[in-house]
């Protein structure tokens, strides 16, 4: 031990420097931030909680591929469909345990129309299980809660951009149009229409 | 020796095979969608072209077969590109539908486009319209995606020899429509369903509720429907099947089944399943708990055995349920009831008719593989149509007869027309004339030897008849018959195919006589058609009121005295009676109590309404079936049982081959029939200690002597046949009992003018189970008289008209269809429709030989009623 060394050591030399960090500190800001008072807006493109979109006229805008429940990693998403009385394509149960889920957004990524989402909000602890099994009308409410208005526009535009754009062109046509750069329809071209195409999504 | 080099890979090949199997079987896949391996090659597609060195052009490996010295690429980049400008192609039309589409996800055109690509459409034009058809109750067709493969087309008229579709208009407006329009009005054997590789024709069982992804489970199981058994595979969602499906590669049917298999599965999910035990109290049934129902009926059985003795107690056995229920229920009947009283519905027709082949050729002559019959060089058909009784036996026919194999069939059977050389329709009841005319000229043809069998010899005994005689007796030009004789003595190993018509005569022994001697001066094989899944199974089992389980005689005391030594205790050795001396005891007041497991006898046996009053005289009716059925009506104790689905057991097929079946869902309510008897008999002091199905296999693996060492292992490899790993009984050489038929008697000719009675098995229903599935009743959902045209214009009735049909016994309504084939003085019923079953109004008389029912010659007075006649179809 140098005599420097003894001499730090009598005169509690780091101890002194270490108070007038605590000193300093007193007149700066705070950095703590007093949750849940205090709130951070969430980063956009948050992966919180789950919600399917609802269309203007009120109903799901989902089909019932079931995409999302083939590509979901923990098989939290269940999807029960059967034949309406015109026979659609109805979706009678779309369930997710939200508890399973690991937020990696495949569902949504899968998602062929951009019906489902996950929000941005992260606040949903909960006493019971059972309010974790988000069932249609959860889903539904969750998207008026959370995102409805220019917010979900908004979401698809910077996020996922569905898949069914890429059938778009030309109007009430699922033709895949490979994406960018793809032809027009001709002008004055007349469409056929689709018995149960996709033109609601596209 | 022809080598080939694919994609670098050198093969040798005995014989040329084309390029896409010859790369098959290197483990090179090459994407088709027109191919399909139980259909010709068709080269439609141009997905499976290659590139061949030395060969300026791509080249469609389904057509093109290899050369020596060959050399293949099957994914270059000139083949690449080809295969994605045919799917541009086949997208122009395509409806890109996918997430509505049931196809989605096991669809070959989806994948294709996946792997070669996104085939980006240049194509600004219109897709072709053209709206999905809802016309038929089960299959929806949505032609817009239709990629005009014509596997279907294809699969309907080379396979299924039915020719119901076909691809109408042209160019990209080519599309598949039935012949009928838009119901399909077809047999519904769904094998179009099957084979399309996009989602153009589809059930509508499971519409927009099915992906490939949701299904949790498959369990390959073993048809319920008929003899034949199929293998199946169930998908199950939850605890229900989504979907039945054959395996391509599995079992006899190799990717075939019928429409009961396909579509008439949904019975198990009716919502009218018996749910909880039943006793009778005050007059009606009335729900209560298993303990309470086991109690019941055990105190009954052991009063009623106290007070009559056990022979007093009569068992019926089914053939629906399986090796193990059947086993476990004569077990409990001859060792616990201490009675052979123990039979079942087989022994009216399939029972009496393998016995007596039996007797004459050695066991086991009648397990025969069903694959056999495509292969034999020559077919005889005869008492029924195994179009509808075994639709996938009768297929076999029908493959056979597209390889030019001459079919003769004898008797009313439209499934095969268009498929026999050979058609004889004798008048009702003359068979044997025919039958015996035919053996004649046989002999004359190809002699006895003069060495002969003690069986040769007595054929030498049966009486010859001329054809003269038999024309006039049965009415069909001698002509005719010399030419189906020319036809037969063609042949070298032909199978002949045997319905129960023939078998439920007064002279049924006769017929079996004639045909075993025909069997023998042809060399042929025979194969009993057979209506529910395990007639041949229960028959192993020892159902019936004289055999013990392996086919081992009751009446011999070694066997008798073996079998009880298992369990330390006695056989009776009294033999027991049939089923129809059952109904009979009951009526008359000998029979006291009976236990009915899975089978409607009020309805299923001839003459309801006396079986009915039979069965209200009993002291104990015990019934365990699935649903509420006509005899449950008259029952004690109703207890429900778990259905095909629901239980894990063996079936054994017409061909003597044990499968397994296995549990794909969780039962309702109903128990297993063997668990239900094993608890009634535990109450009686006999435990029996089984914990599963596996526990009750191995103990027939030990007692009887023709199961030894089987197991389900055994059946999961698809090749558990007659005789297993055990001994059949040798056979005796001397045949004893067999009466020669009395020639005479069988040449007299038929009344004129009088209209008989017989039962029609309709293609779309199985018994009475098939009336509680939605789908099958969709398809046909009323019962039909059907009558020849001559008898039509007598009686001035057209197609849809109804008509009374009323015999001694009772009258029923029905809507009439004419069918040309018919014989004259005929008129045919089904036997599955409540209230309106041939049984309810045809009476029968007591088949000696047999102790069976008889049902020929039951006259019907048939009127045309005058009211305003439902439009039927067919």
């Amino acid at each position: 031990m140098t005599i420097k060394d003894l001499a730090k050591r009598v005169f509690l030399v780091e101890i002194l420097k270490g108070m007038a960090l605590t000193l300093r500190m007193i007149f700066t800001h705070a950095v703590t931030r007093q949750y849940p008072e205090e709130k951070r807006p969430p980063f956009p493109g948050f992966r919180g909680l789950h919600a399917l979109v609802r269309k203007e006229n009120g109903e799901a805008k989902c089909v019932g591929c079931g995409l999302c429940a083939a590509i979901c990693p923990s098989k939290c998403i269940s999807v029960y469909t059967s034949e309406g009385s015109d026979h659609n394509k109805v979706v009678d149960r779309y369930e997710i345990e939200v508890l399973r889920c690991v937020y990696c957004a495949f569902c949504v990524e899968a998602c062929p129309f951009g019906a489902v989402v996950l929000t941005d909000h992260y606040e949903y602890s909960d006493y019971s299980r059972a309010a974790f099994d988000m069932d249609k009308e959860k889903l539904l409410a969750n998207w008026d809660k959370f995102m409805a208005g220019p917010k979900g526009e908004e979401y698809f535009k910077r996020f996922w951009r569905p898949l069914s754009e890429d059938y778009a062109t030309p109007e009430d046509q699922p033709v895949f149009r490979g994406g960018a750069g793809a032809p027009k329809a001709l002008p004055g071209k007349e469409t056929v229409e689709v018995q149960g195409g996709l033109s609601d999504a596209a | 020796m022809i080598t080939v080099t694919i994609n670098g890979k050198q093969i040798k090949l005995e014989k040329p095979v084309s390029i896409l199997e010859a790369a098959k079987m290197t483990g090179i896949k090459i994407p088709t969608l027109c191919h399909h391996k139980s259909l010709e090659a068709y080269g439609g597609c141009r997905l499976c072209l290659v590139e061949i060195e030395k060969m300026p052009r791509l080249q469609a490996s389904c057509t093109q077969y290899v050369t020596d010295g060959m050399v293949v690429w099957t994914e270059t980049g000139r083949v690449v590109e080809a295969r994605k400008a045919m799917l541009e192609f086949l997208l122009i039309n395509h409806a890109l539908d996918c997430p509505y589409c049931d196809k989605a996800g096991e669809c070959d055109l989806q994948d294709l486009v996946m792997k070669y690509g996104p085939a980006a459409g240049r194509f600004t034009e219109g897709k072709r319209k053209h709206p999905e058809s809802y016309d038929d109750p089960i299959i929806v067709r949505n032609m817009e995606r239709c990629i005009s493969c014509t596997r279907c087309v294809r699969m309907c008229s080379k396979v299924q020899g039915a020719s119901a579709i076909s691809m109408v208009n042209r160019t990209s407006k080519t599309f598949v429509e039935p012949f009928s329009g838009g119901r399909y009005n077809c047999e519904y054997c769904g094998n179009c369903i099957n084979v399309c590789p996009v989602g153009a024709i589809m059930s509508r069982l499971h519409k927009h509720t099915y992906r490939p992804w949701f299904i949790e489970k498959t369990v390959d199981t073993v048809c319920s429907f008929c003899g034949v058994g199929c293998s199946v595979t169930a998908q199950i969602r939850g605890n229900s099947i989504v979907r039945i499906i054959p395996e391509s590669e599995k079992g006899l049917n190799r990717g075939l089944l019928c429409n009961r298999g396909r579509f008439g599965y949904d019975y198990i999910s009716n919502s009218g399943r018996l749910k909880s035990p039943m006793i009778r109290k005050n007059g009606s049934l009335q729900e209560t708990t298993w303990s309470e129902a086991f109690m019941y009926i055990a105190q009954k059985i052991k009063e009623i055995k106290e007070k009559n003795g056990g022979a007093a107690i009569a068992g019926v056995a089914s053939g629906r349920c399986t090796n193990e229920d059947n086993y476990v229920f004569q077990k409990f009947m001859r060792l616990v009831v201490g009675s052979n009283n123990i039979d079942s519905i087989a022994g009216f027709a399939y029972a009496p008719a393998r016995k007596f082949f039996e007797k004459i050729f050695g066991q086991g002559v009648t397990a025969n593989p069903i694959q056999g019959i495509s292969r034999s060089d020559g077919i005889f058909v005869i008492g029924g149509d195994p179009t509808a009784i075994n639709p996938v036996l009768g297929l076999q026919i029908r493959a056979a007869s597209q390889k030019d194999i001459p079919v003769a069939t004898v008797g009313y059977a439209p499934g095969l027309k268009g498929f026999a050389a050979n058609r004889l329709i004798p008048k009702p009841s003359t068979e044997a004339a025919l039958l015996a005319a035919l053996l004649t000229e046989m002999l004359k043809r190809k002699p006895l030897p003069a060495e002969k069998t003690p069986f040769e010899e007595i054929i030498g005994k049966i009486q010859p008849v001329s054809l003269n005689e038999a024309e006039s007796a049965c009415g069909i030009a001698s002509g005719e018959i010399s030419a189906c004789v020319d036809s037969l003595s063609g042949m070298t190993n032909p199978a002949l195919v045997i319905g129960r018509d023939i078998i439920q005569r007064s002279e049924g022994q006769a017929n079996l006589l004639l045909l075993a001697a025909l069997a023998q001066a042809l060399n042929g094989r025979i194969y009993l058609s057979s209506e529910l899944p395990n007639e041949q199974g229960l028959i192993d089992m020892g159902c019936l009121p004289d055999m013990l389980p392996g086919g081992r005689p009751v009446a011999v005391d070694s066997f008798r005295k073996r079998y009880g030594e298992f369990f330390n205790a006695e056989v009776p050795s009294a033999q027991g009676l049939s089923l129809m001396e059952m109904v009979e005891g009951a009526h008359s007041g000998n029979i006291k109590a009976l236990y009915v497991m899975g089978e409607n006898i009020a309805f299923n046996i001839p003459d309801n309404k006396f079986v009915k009053d039979a069965l209200s005289r009993l002291e104990l009716l015990v019934v365990q079936d699935i649903f509420t059925t006509e005899t449950t009506r008259f029952a004690h104790v109703v207890l429900p049982a778990a259905s095909w689905a629901e239980r894990e057991g063996s079936y054994t097929n017409l061909e003597g081959r044990m499968q397994h079946l296995k549990k794909a869902i969780d039962s309702v309510a109903g128990l297993e029939d063997w668990k239900i008897i094993a608890e009634v008999s535990k109450v009686l002091g006999v435990d029996m200690n089984y914990r599963d199905s596996r526990d009750i296999l191995a103990e027939i693996a030990k007692v009887s002597p023709l199961h030894k060492g089987v197991t389900y292992e055994d059946m999961d490899s698809g090749e558990c046949m007659w005789p297993y790993k055990g001994e059949p009984l040798r056979h005796d050489l001397n045949i004893v009992g067999i009466d020669m038929p009395d020639m005479k008697a069988l040449l007299k000719k038929p009344e004129k003018d009088k209209v008989y009675i017989g039962v029609d098995k309709v293609l779309f229903h199985s018994a009475s189970l098939s009336r509680n599935s939605f789908a099958l009743n969709s398809i046909y959902s009323e019962p039909h008289a059907k009558i020849g045209k001559n008898l039509a214009a007598k009686l001035s009735v057209a197609s849809g008209d109804h008509i009374s049909i009323s015999t001694g016994a009772g009258a029923i309504e029905l809507a009439a269809v004419i069918d040309s084939d018919m014989p004259d003085n005929i008129v045919l019923v089904p036997n599955n429709f409540e209230g309106r079953g041939a049984f309810r109004v045809m009476g029968w008389k007591m088949n000696a030989a047999f102790k069976a029912p008889a049902l020929d010659g039951m006259e019907a007075v048939l009127k045309k009623l005058e009211r305003v006649s439902a439009e039927v179809s067919e």
